[in-house]
């Protein structure tokens, strides 16, 4: 009754969806225009015009190397941020809930590296890998060994997903942990008497009933994979080294503002986000799925 | 995230700077810079009645630029000569993205009134717009305007399209840094040619010393520039042709020769360029490539020399040809002439800069040793640093404008950032000089 | 809260300890790492990074406030990130309210508008909003930054908000409704207080991302009396980047707030976050 009037849901919805349109929509859509044109500057110089190119662009999305790295590097990512990030958080979230003296402490701990900006770990992890002096060097000049160029062709992957999956570990654990919390302690109990040890319980209760938990977790890890910039552009710029590391993101960024190939940059742009609902999609109609078959 | 620029005159690179004596006669030159601007508007004596004004700013002197503290000092001063003009400045070095906001600027109206900027290619989409007043305008309103600057320096900042509209105040060359005492230490030569550069690389190897401190994938413009020059010569090097040449391909494959030597550090591929200043300062590299502008952050001004590049294999450059100019300089814009209070504010504001005393100031700042538009008087007590790069310029053979100032932006960052591939040899040197050149053919059409 | 199974013996217990503690030290090391090197010169972090200062000295803290404006990057900061947590907490109670409470035509569309915005990272939208900005002259104004990231945050905090919201029972309103309040009362007085921990999330981490999101802030402002202080951490690192030293000091002096925020706060994210995310 009281929500039978529909004018006062102007009031509600409007602001907010404006908002969405002014900076996402409409921007998208421009996106998609100046992908169709040779930007010399980010506005149109009055004076001058931008040559249509037509689908020059997205011919080149096919042929460009550093484009192939860059999607193969963020699916990479989206599978390594599954399994890791949120793999290692269901781990420590089990260990904490097993477990009374510390467990506001881990919760506490665990959180820090989310409150703190990506770029200011970036550079942290910098001042680790660097090759002249950095940390990590240091140790192993301690120890009378070789310094290791940790940033190189075969290593510098790994070497930047470290931080970025360690990073936001903390968040996973959190949403999982009062996942867990959620489940009754009967249940286990009445496992507990019909003789099913611990370890069963993890898989035979405690997994099937976080399902839904595990599918927030999954799109959140999944659309914050696809998303990965500040970390990467701060420790490994360009996609340095030898452009193996270039992200859609980073390289975006690199496209637009340092090669000031706008058009191009749109294009990926444009990329990026059909690519993320393309994903978020599949990930709903498996959610959907499995949510059905319950 | 930002990048820094080869071409730009300015990118400072650490606050020390060798200058000695810079400002011990503010006040004189506070007076000196009045008098100069007032010739030929006689309105000294009634500065009070003026309307009040207000001129919005933009250069390129921000940072740790040596040539900020000179910038912020001359606006300073200007402030109190004439009390009813307010400066509202708002400089930075650039870099990719300010150049883009400040094309935007332009695009919709909102530039300033006063812009110190390129006078190169890269100011081509500024150009565009068509909102500064020409020098010969200028002169027809005010005779005397940029008096002190010389005609070659005027000359040299003429845009590419012919026109001169900007008043330079330094120049800047690049050239080859080299630690001398390493050289001395290892018994070494000064590399003159490309064979004595070989065993010099070579010898600082054996050594355990990084013969060349470079990012390839941060700053490899110096590197680029010259190769390119050494291997096709002025003439070759200056035009802009259709297809890659083979002299400038040759060029750029020298890159790899040199990786393959282990010439550039171990981690030439991740490293900023500030890491490769302090490896070089720190003595744990040999030679670097670099600006007019990275003297100032030389510390050890004793046994750091700057010498002509040594050249290549088979190369057609004359030995002593360099890379340097003068290439930005200080705009009025319309939209300040056309306003009879600013344009009197801004044709004093950038008198105030470009005149002898402003320029000495500024060149004294950066080191007394890249090129002054003025005529400077010679400083005393120079540093060993300072001489050697006043002998080397003054050997110089040729001097040469940068590709970039050519090309353009766009179409000279597909070059600069395929450098590592280039050297690892995972990308053809043909392919990437083509891809460069048909964006510029498709821009100049 | 905490689930009471402590029929094990005590062999597990010390790995599961084990295991915890040292993943603690990962999560603290780093800071701690920054902490002590701060107070060293750039020398001696270079050759003995875990060392404790041979002597402690405070001069690269007062390098970095000398040479930077560090007081008045955070006074920009806090405006803008408390503008930002504002905007978006407002809007996306707004936007939460109406769409959980009323049927309507296009329901389902906004719906998935939203969700699809989650899929827009703020690099893929920067060159038309930044000519948006330039165009209406905004540029250099704290507003340029508050503007895009209340967008850019808006969609994770409806989501966030709707899942809260869709479980406080409806009762109380028609109660309410009953006793002649308007919908408007209803909003303020009841579903805002009952959506306190999913607000409160939201308000935390729209706080944090836009104190952290440095990408906007230095595209957006430019001019170095204006820089908030992720933007100030970037220009520390660009110019001074081989100062190891001052780096550390940089960067200690821009977490040190936000932990010590978060801290204090830390409560509500747990309850509010799960509330949140788990349900919606």
């Amino acid at each position: 009754m009281l929500y039978k009037r529909k004018w006062p849901l102007l009031l509600f919805i409007v602001p907010g969806l404006l908002f969405m349109f002014v900076f996402l929509y409409i921007p998208f859509v421009e996106n998609i225009k100046n992908s169709f044109f040779d930007m010399t500057a980010i506005i149109e110089m009055p004076g001058t015009k931008w040559k249509f190119i037509g689908l020059e662009n997205y011919k080149k999305l096919f042929v460009d190397q550093d484009v192939k790295t860059a999607i193969f590097n963020s699916m990479k990512m989206m599978v390594l941020t599954v399994v890791f990030e949120v793999g290692i958080a269901f781990v420590l979230a089990v260990m904490v809930s097993q477990i009374k003296k510390l467990q506001q402490v881990f919760r506490t701990v665990y959180f820090f590296p989310v409150v703190i900006s990506a770029t200011a770990i970036g550079l942290l992890f910098k001042l680790f890998y660097n090759y002249d002096g950095g940390m990590l060097n240091q140790i192993l000049e301690h120890f009378g060994k070789d310094a290791i160029n940790w940033l190189s062709p075969e290593l510098a992957f790994i070497m930047v997903c470290i931080p970025t999956l360690w990073s936001y570990i903390g968040f996973y654990f959190v949403i999982l942990l009062t996942g867990l919390s959620d489940i009754s302690d009967d249940i286990y109990e009445a496992a507990s008497i019909d003789g099913c040890g611990h370890f069963k319980q993890v898989f035979h209760i405690t997994l099937p009933l976080m399902k839904p938990v595990f599918f927030t977790c999954v799109t959140l890890a999944l659309t914050g994979a696809l998303k990965v910039f500040d970390l990467p552009w701060v420790m490994v710029p360009n996609g340095a080294p030898q452009g193996v590391t270039h992200f859609l993101g980073t390289y975006m960024y690199q496209v637009t503002f340092g090669l000031s190939n706008f058009d191009y940059g749109s294009t990926l742009a444009f990329l990026i986000v059909i690519l993320g609902i393309v994903i978020s999609r599949l990930v709903g109609l498996f959610t959907k799925e499995k949510e059905e078959g319950r | 995230m930002k990048k820094k620029f080869l071409s730009l005159l300015l990118v400072g690179v650490m606050s020390t700077s060798l200058l000695a004596g810079c400002g011990s006669s503010k006040t004189n030159e506070a007076s000196n810079t009045g008098d100069t601007n007032e010739g030929q508007v006689a309105t000294t004596e009634d500065t009070s009645k003026k309307n009040p004004v207000t001129i919005k700013t933009v250069s390129m002197f921000g940072g740790t630029d040596p040539n900020a503290v000179v910038y912020e000092a001359v606006n300073e001063e200007f402030a109190k000569e004439y009390d009813y003009i307010t400066i509202e400045d708002n400089s930075q070095s650039s870099d990719e993205d300010w150049k883009a906001s400040v094309a935007a600027d332009f695009a919709v109206g909102n530039e300033p009134d006063v812009i110190q900027f390129f006078t190169d290619a890269t100011a081509n989409t500024i150009l565009a717009t068509d909102k500064f007043v020409t020098l010969d305008e200028i002169r027809a309103e005010y005779p005397e305007y940029a008096q002190d600057t010389m005609d070659s320096a005027l000359d040299a900042v003429t845009n590419p399209d012919g026109v001169k509209r900007a008043v330079p105040t330094t120049g800047y060359w690049e050239g080859l840094y080299c630690n001398k005492d390493l050289f001395d230490k290892y018994g070494v030569a000064l590399p003159t040619d490309w064979d004595s550069f070989v065993t010099a690389i070579n010898a600082f190897k054996e050594n355990g010393i990084i013969p060349i401190a470079c990012s390839l994938n941060n700053v490899p413009h110096y590197w680029v520039e010259y190769l390119m020059l050494y291997a096709s010569g002025s003439e070759n090097y200056t035009s802009v042709p259709d297809k890659a040449p083979a002299e400038w391909v040759k060029g750029l494959e020298t890159f790899k020769t040199l990786r393959d030597m282990g010439a550039f550090p171990e981690d030439t591929d991740t490293v900023d360029d500030a890491y490769i200043g302090q490896l070089f300062r720190d003595k744990k590299a040999a030679m670097q490539l670099d600006g007019s502008w990275f003297a100032g952050g030389v510390t050890d001004t004793e046994n750091t020399v700057v010498i002509a590049f040594p050249g290549i294999e088979e190369q057609k450059a004359e030995a002593g040809a360099m890379v340097g100019g003068i290439s930005s300089g200080f705009y009025i814009t319309k939209k300040a002439w056309e306003d009879p209070d600013k344009r009197d504010a801004a044709v004093k504001f950038v008198e105030a800069h470009t005149c002898k005393s402003a320029v000495q100031r500024y060149w004294e700042a950066g080191g007394a040793i890249s090129k002054a538009a003025v005529q400077v008087d010679a400083i005393d007590g120079m540093t060993n640093l300072a001489y050697s790069a006043l002998e080397y310029t003054n050997a110089a053979t040729s001097i040469n404008a940068p590709t970039d100032s050519r090309l353009g932006q766009e179409p000279y960052a597909i070059i600069t950032s395929n450098i590592v591939k280039i050297s690892t040899g995972a990308v053809s040197v043909e392919d990437v000089l083509n891809e460069a050149l048909s964006l510029y053919a498709q821009r100049n059409e | 809260m905490v689930t009471k199974r402590n029929k094990k013996i005590k062999p597990s217990r010390v790995i599961i300890y084990t295991v915890l503690i040292l993943w603690a030290i990962t999560t603290i090391f780093p800071f701690v790492w920054v902490i002590i090197n701060s107070f060293k010169p750039s020398s001696e972090v270079l050759t003995s990074s875990f060392s404790l200062p041979k002597a402690f000295s405070g001069d690269n803290y007062i390098t970095a406030f000398s040479r930077l404006n560090v007081l008045n990057a955070y006074k920009n900061s806090l405006l803008i990130s408390c503008s930002v947590t504002a905007g978006v907490m407002v809007l996306s109670a707004l936007m939460s309210f109406g769409l959980t409470r009323y049927q309507f035509k296009g329901k389902k569309m906004i719906q998935s508008l939203i969700i699809a915005s989650l899929m827009f990272p703020v690099f893929s939208t920067i060159i038309p909003v930044f000519r948006m900005i330039v165009s209406w002259g905004l540029l250099n104004k704290n507003i340029a930054v508050i503007l895009p990231q209340i967008a850019g945050n808006l969609s994770f905090a409806t989501v966030v908000v709707t899942g809260f919201m869709q479980n406080v029972p409806i009762e109380m309103e028609e109660a309410a409704y009953m006793e002649g309040a308007n919908v408007f009362q209803v909003f303020g007085r009841i579903i805002v207080p009952l959506c306190k921990p999913s607000l409160s999330t939201v308000a935390i981490f729209s706080f944090l991302w836009s104190y952290n999101d440095l990408f906007v802030q230095n595209i957006m402002i430019r001019d170095n009396t204006k820089f908030p202080i992720s933007t100030l951490l970037q220009q520390i690192s660009s110019l001074y980047g081989t100062d190891f030293g001052l780096m550390a000091a940089s960067v200690a002096i821009i977490i040190i707030p936000v932990v010590i925020v978060y801290i204090f706060l830390q409560k509500n994210i747990v309850k509010g976050l799960t509330a949140g995310a788990i349900k919606g």
